[in-house]
């Protein structure tokens, strides 16, 4: 890959550049009383800069990583190599996608997706016959 | 800053040249630290320096200001805490169905080599939203120096 062409195009098509480089953040997936639990770490997203969306039945979760950084800083070794976040899922018929909760606190992104009030899971009394 | 960073990608690329030198004075020889680890420990952290100082930047989601012990000795950076994903995961008696596990989970130490001539005593940190950066300025005689030219 051409460094020089790849600065370029940057510098030409930001939004789209952004785009394509983006971290993605390592997920917990439990469930608990008729709901499913999303969470995500994202370090460094605030409020505003994180997106999370429903589609259909497509889940995506955005973020930017809003660091203050000094001008004239010159980067000597980095893990997190990208601004951004990005991570999608599916999400199953019985997710109640107008009730969904999401919570950011400290970096970690908490996202509660409620099931439809029809789909909870009811317990079946046997009855002694 | 970070978007910057992907030339480190596999660390000998067409910008691998100018970089070197940094590169040699944290790592020396450009040969794998003995204290680095593989992709996707936690936390990350990423060193970036300007002309008076090091600072290096921890990604650790979660944590808060108390969470993280850091300490520099010897010019080695040392960073302990510890994380646990889903708090509270074992009360109950009743044991909830997990999908995914793929966020750190326990006790954490990661230790970075610095440069030399960190003034250690004037070091800061502070967090925000999970990232926790840590301001290391150099001492005085060591920061780059304008030299004027008198006139013969």
């Amino acid at each position: 890959m051409n460094e020089v062409t790849r600065h370029e195009a940057q510098a030409n098509v930001p939004a789209r550049e952004r785009r394509s480089r983006a971290m993605r953040p390592p997920v917990d997936i439990y469930e608990e009383n008729d709901a499913l639990f999303v969470v995500a770490d994202m370090p460094g997203v605030t409020r505003e800069g994180l997106n999370v969306e429903v589609d259909g039945n497509l889940l995506s979760i955005e973020g930017e990583i809003r660091i203050d950084m000094p001008e004239g800083l010159t980067a000597t070794y980095a893990e997190a190599q990208a601004q951004r976040y990005e991570r999608r899922f599916t999400l199953s018929h019985e997710t109640d996608t107008a009730a969904i909760e999401a919570r950011l606190e400290n970096g970690v992104l908490h996202l509660r997706l409620p099931r439809k009030e029809r789909h909870r899971s009811r317990r079946i009394e046997i009855q002694a016959a | 800053m970070f978007g910057d960073l992907k030339r480190f990608d596999n660390g000998i690329g067409s910008g691998f040249d100018w970089f070197r030198p940094w590169l040699d004075e944290i790592f020396q020889e450009g040969a794998a630290d003995i204290r680095s680890v593989p992709r996707g420990s936690f936390p990350m952290i990423n060193v970036g320096r300007t002309d008076d100082a090091v600072r290096v930047y921890v990604l650790a989601a979660g944590l808060a200001q108390d969470d993280l012990d850091i300490s520099v000795q010897d010019n080695v950076l040392t960073l302990r805490g510890r994380r646990d994903a889903l708090p509270g995961e074992n009360e109950g008696d009743r044991k909830r169905p997990c999908f995914r596990r793929e966020r750190f989970d326990g006790e954490f130490v990661r230790a970075i080599s610095l440069p030399e001539g960190i003034d250690v005593e004037r070091a800061e940190a502070r967090c925000h939203d999970g990232v926790f950066e840590i301001h290391l300025p150099k001492r005085e005689e060591l920061k780059p120096r304008r030299i004027d030219i008198q006139a013969a």
